[in-house]
Formats: structure tokens, C-alpha cells, sequence
């Protein structure tokens, strides 16, 4: 029967050639999708590992995970260093690792930490983060850059750099300061890789004479050298990432945050925020998942019209075929046949496809856009999907099958 | 006895009702059913080949009676008991010569079972009506209307069906072709374990058969 209907097609090659080729279209842009969107769910979920809570103003959690994680919106409050420290003296509290956000370095977020984040601080599960050139910073004037960073600017340890005030672009410039590169990380495929960042002492240093987002004293007229850098600590942080001694400590520490009195402060789970603000971002995925559905099921549409209006012309084919003995059962099943070889065929042409188009577009989607796609043939979830379209296809065709079967039953040779 | 029918009639849903007479043939009898137009010619050919259900009388075919068989069983006992030569457009365009003889194997067990090596038995089936071994590789619409006619033979007759039904098959042809296909279409079976009825309006073919069957309607 698969030869029959094989032959068959190959008679009526150019709209099956079309059917094809909308059918492996509309395949491939459901796997597309689906694996962009399984690549930046992993980058997502990934973006930030062994930080068991993440201390910062009383607000929204996401909003706090966006501007410390992802380095989007602009931190509304900042906390004082003198909670910090104060929460950070539970003996359940291991380490703790202060940031401050708000400055820029040509529209790359400028994170000012301390040296311990490079090493506290995991992606991807339990990786760390590793320097391909240079290391973390020791001075006023040290600047390390993510990947991402490096490359679009084509900064090196030694390439010396100004920052703007401000996330925006039309931000003053501190540029009475200069940092100076001295580490390059590695590609993380996270946020990281289009971070700077900078030592806490050296932020406030350059923001010292500010006063309402203007800059009251130059820093050109300072020895920064003679400054006594314990003096140089902030008073105030966006957030600090906590790491406990023990991970069954995590809801009591964090109860005791979000009760603390002396400030308003709270405490989150990375974890938590991660699949709170994913089902948010995720929503959109449904929308594009909708409308490729949407088009594979025009694809079989298209498909069940093109075996219905070949029906007719079939019914000669049908008769003899009839004569010698093939059942109604049988004319049915090289109709079903010819479905499975038009969708099963379409299916391994969209994995070439996509396969092909993850190869060639690899690279770029990493730099650009931070989405890390495995290159792979298929996976048991994409082999599922296109397990379901074929059998959508075999269902559809279950209607021009039908119509042969009825008809070859009642209509005796002359017909 | 291959095939007997008796008090055979069939009624279509406007309620017109053909009575046929009653057949008996043996092996190596060929008789011709003729009839003027509507007079349920075809409607004969599709009941003896079990494409249509009888509704009332017998049709019994190497011993097997049709009214006793499901669909399914109906459709087996004519891929392995009959052969079937149409008007016109007798092969399937997309298939070669070989191709379409070669499927007439495809739904039968017995008649494969016949045929101990398929490119001898083409090629000696192909001979006897005299055609080359080239003609089997092209395609239908590379041959003649006589010579896919001659193809539609090769394909009743591979795995020796007990009974060979034609159906007009020599219409397309002229009275010389005609004459000659019949020969060979005749001389082409086995005596001892095949029989043929064409149905045929043309009374020129009479001469060429053993037995005539006259069909007529019958409101």
C-alpha cells in the first residue's frame, strides 16, 4: 500500500510538493519557537544560582529580581549598609554579597559589588563565574566586563573607560575618573555577559560630591589615592545576595527579613521570583504557540483539499483497483498512507530545517540576544509535537478516506 | 461448474427492478451477455464480480455462494477467482506496463501462490498476445489503446483466475483489432480451470463465443 500511494504522489508531484512545503514550514516554526523559547526559559532559569535569598527594599519581588538579576527597570529604594550588616550577623546568614545599581557604560548596566560576587555568585546550576582574561578587581579603578561587553566594545584588560551617571543614555559622565579594565568573564549566556562591574568603594567614589544627580565637586582636584578606602563604603545598596549555612534555615531567615524592624526590607527566593516573572513572560510564548498551531492546522486543511479534489480524478484508479480484489478498507488506507508520507515526510524536513537554521544562527542569538540554543536533532518533547501533527493530519485525512471508502462501497465499476 | 446464478435480480433505489437469466458456465465455456443500453449490463458485470450485493437469487462461484460471504470475503474471492478487463483506461497511469499487470498479485495469496516466477509468466503472458518485453517498462499513455487492452489481459489472467470478466473491451478497438483481441483474449485461457463472459452490445462478437446470453430490462 505505502508503494501504491508512494507512486501516486510522485504522479501528482507539484501540489504535494506544496502541501510539503507548507506543512514543513509551519513544523519548523513551531520547533523554532519552541526551542528559543526552551533556551531562554534555561537561560532564565539559569541566570542565577547558589544565592539562597536576595535582600532588598520592601516592594515587589520581581521588580527587585528584574533590576538585581536581569538588569532591567531602575531600583526604586536602596537599603542602608548598616542593615545589611545587621541581618547579616544571623549565624544561619553564611555570606552575604552587597550590589549597587544605577550607573551605565554605554547602555551596558554598571554593577558595583565586592570582589567575593565572582566567587559566590553561579550560573547554569553549580558553574562558576571564570575569568578568560585578567581577574576580579583589587582597585578604585578596577573593571571587569562580561562577554558580551568585550565583544561589542572590544574592551581588554587595560582599556581604560569612563561611566555615566544614570542608566540612560544621556547621563552626565563621571569623567573626572577613569576605571581600567582588568578582567574579561566568560560567556555565561546570562545577564552577566552584558554586565560591568565595578568595586563598591569605587562607585562611591566617583559618585562623591554628588547631590541630586549633579556633581558639586570634581574629582580631578582629589588625590583618590590618599582617600582611606573603609571610608569609602557606601551607606546605602540596592540589595545583597545571602547565602545560608543551611538550606532549611531559608523561610525562617527570610520570615525574620521581611519582619525586620528597624528598616523596611525584604527577602526573596530567587527561585520563587524566577517562575513568578516566567509565567508572566511566558504568556507571550502561548500567544506565538496559538498562531503556529493555528498555521499547521491551515497546513492540513490545505492538505485534506488537495486529497479531497484529487479524489475525482482518482476514481479510475479507485475502480481498477477495486476490480482486483482491494477492499474499501484498502483505497482508505493508501489515502491515510499517502498523509503519513506527506506529514511524516514534512516532519524530517522541518528537523533538517531547524537544525540547519539553529547551525547557521547559533552564534548570533548567543551575542545578541544572550539565548543559548543546544545543537541538537530533536528532542522526546519536539518528537512528541510532531508525533501529534502527523496523527492530526492522519485524523483529517480520515474524512477523504472516509469518502473513498463509502463511495468504493456503494458504487459498483460502471460508476 | 465456475460460475452458476439463478433467479438473479437487482433492484436500484428508484425502484426499477432487472431480472437476469439464469447462467451456468464450465471451464472453458465463453459466453457473451448482450444487451441494448440500460438493459443492466453492467449491473450484471458488478453482481457477478460481487462489487454490488445480490438482493435476491444465488450466485455461486468455484462453489462458493455469494449470498453466504461478508463484503470483506467477497472482495478476497474476487482477487483470487476473477479477473476483470474493462471499457477503456484499464491500467493505472502512473504505473508502468509490468507495474500494472504485476498488482493484480497484490491483493491475492492464491493467485501469487500461481505464479511460481512473475517475470516469466508476464512475459509469456505478454507473448501470447503479442507484445514485446519493451512495451511491459513504458508507461500507459506511451501505448496504444489496443496494446493497454492487450495489458489489461495480461493482468486478468496472471495467477489463473477461474473467471475472466470483460466489459466492453473491445469498443475502442476496430473490427479487425477486435477480432484479433478476441482471438487471443479466448486463447489465451486455460480450458480445464478457466472460463470468460464478456458483456458486449456489438452482435459481431456472437460468432466468437460458445453461448450468448440475451439481457433485457424488465420493469
Amino acid at each position: 500500500m505505502i508503494s501504491l500511494a508512494f507512486a501516486s504522489m510522485r504522479a501528482r508531484l507539484f501540489p504535494i510538493v506544496l502541501v510539503i512545503l507548507a506543512l514543513t514550514s509551519s513544523m519548523a516554526l513551531l520547533l523554532g519557537v519552541d526551542r528559543i523559547k526552551v533556551a531562554t526559559q534555561n537561560g532564565f532559569n539559569q541566570s542565577l544560582s547558589g544565592v539562597d535569598l536576595v535582600l532588598g527594599p520592601r516592594g515587589s519581588g520581581i521588580e527587585l529580581m528584574l533590576y538585581t538579576v536581569f538588569h532591567l527597570g531602575k531600583p526604586t529604594n536602596n537599603i542602608t549598609t548598616e542593615t545589611l550588616k545587621d541581618i547579616a550577623q544571623n549565624p544561619k546568614i553564611e555570606w552575604a554579597v552587597p550590589v549597587a545599581l544605577g550607573d551605565s557604560h554605554r547602555g551596558y548596566r554598571v554593577i558595583a559589588t565586592s570582589s567575593e560576587y565572582f566567587e559566590r555568585i553561579k550560573f547554569a546550576g553549580d558553574q562558576s563565574l571564570q575569568f578568560t582574561e585578567g581577574s576580579a578587581f583589587q582597585e578604585l579603578k578596577d573593571v571587569v566586563i562580561g562577554s558580551a561587553v568585550a565583544n561589542a566594545l572590544g574592551y581588554a584588560v587595560g582599556t581604560p573607560m569612563f561611566i555615566t551617571h544614570g542608566s540612560g543614555s544621556l547621563g552626565k559622565l563621571h569623567d573626572d575618573f577613569a576605571f581600567q579594565v582588568t578582567g574579561v568573564l566568560a560567556s555565561t549566556g546570562t545577564p552577566t555577559d552584558r554586565a560591568i562591574f565595578v568595586s563598591l568603594e569605587g562607585y562611591e567614589l566617583i559618585h562623591l560630591g554628588w547631590s541630586n544627580g549633579s556633581q558639586a565637586i570634581s574629582l580631578k582636584n582629589v588625590d583618590v589615592q590618599k582617600m582611606p578606602t573603609e571610608r569609602l563604603y557606601p551607606q546605602t545598596i540596592t540589595a545583597a545576595y545571602l547565602g545560608l549555612s543551611s538550606k532549611l534555615g531559608l523561610f525562617q531567615v527570610g520570615r525574620s527579613i521581611n519582619e525586620y524592624g528597624e528598616e523596611a526590607v525584604s527577602a526573596i527566593i530567587p527561585g520563587v521570583a524566577l517562575a513568578e516573572l516566567w509565567s508572566i513572560v511566558g504568556s507571550v510564548d502561548s500567544v506565538f504557540k496559538l498562531l503556529n498551531w493555528l498555521i499547521i492546522g491551515i497546513s492540513i486543511i490545505a492538505m485534506m483539499t488537495m486529497t479531497m479534489t484529487s479524489l475525482e480524478s482518482r476514481t479510475r484508479e479507485m475502480t481498477i483497483l477495486r476490480s482486483l480484489g482491494a477492499t474499501p478498507l484498502h483505497l482508505s488506507s493508501i489515502i491515510l498512507a499517502e498523509t503519513f508520507l506527506i506529514s511524516g515526510f514534512s516532519g524530517l524536513l522541518a528537523v533538517g530545517l531547524v537544525r540547519l537554521l539553529t547551525w547557521v544562527s547559533v552564534d548570533v542569538l548567543s551575542e545578541w540576544a544572550g539565548i543559548r540554543i543546544e545543537l541538537i536533532w530533536i528532542t522526546t518533547h519536539e518528537l512528541f509535537i510532531l508525533g501529534l501533527i502527523v496523527l492530526a493530519g492522519l485524523v483529517a485525512s480520515l474524512i477523504p478516506a472516509g469518502r473513498v471508502y463509502k463511495r468504493s462501497l456503494h458504487r459498483g465499476f460502471s460508476s | 461448474m465456475i460460475l452458476e446464478t439463478q433467479q438473479l435480480t437487482y433492484q436500484y433505489a428508484s425502484g426499477k427492478t432487472l431480472c437476469f437469466p439464469d447462467i451456468q458456465l464450465h471451464a472453458g465455456e465463453k459466453i457473451l451477455i448482450v444487451g441494448p443500453s440500460g438493459s443492466g449490463k453492467s449491473t450484471c458485470l458488478n453482481l457477478l464480480s460481487g462489487v454490488l450485493p445480490s438482493q435476491t437469487g444465488t450466485i455461486t462461484l468455484n462453489g462458493q455462494n455469494y449470498t453466504t460471504q461478508t463484503r470483506h470475503q467477497l472482495d478476497q474471492l474476487r482477487a483470487d477467482h476473477i479477473g476483470i478487463i474493462f471499457q477503456s483506461l484499464n491500467l493505472i497511469p502512473y504505473l508502468s506496463g509490468f507495474e500494472n499487470v504485476a498488482l493484480s498479485l497484490q491483493f491475492s495469496q492464491q493467485r501469487r501462490a500461481n505464479v511460481s516466477n512473475i517475470n516469466i509468466s508476464i512475459n509469456q503472458l505478454a507473448e501470447g498476445l503479442g507484445l514485446t518485453s519493451d512495451i511491459l517498462i513504458k508507461q500507459p499513455k506511451a501505448m496504444s489503446i489496443g496494446q493497454q487492452q492487450r495489458i489489461a489481459v495480461i493482468r486478468a489472467m496472471l495467477g489463473k483466475p477461474a473467471l475472466i470478466l470483460a466489459d466492453e473491451p473491445t469498443s475502442a478497438l476496430d473490427p479487425m483489432a477486435t477480432e484479433q483481441f478476441m482471438t487471443e483474449l479466448t486463447r489465451s485461457i486455460d480450458p480445464a480451470e478457466q472460463a470468460v463472459i464478456v458483456v458486449s452490445h456489438n452482435p459481431a462478437l456472437v460468432p466468437l463465443f460458445d453461448r450468448v446470453v440475451q439481457i433485457g430490462a424488465k420493469v
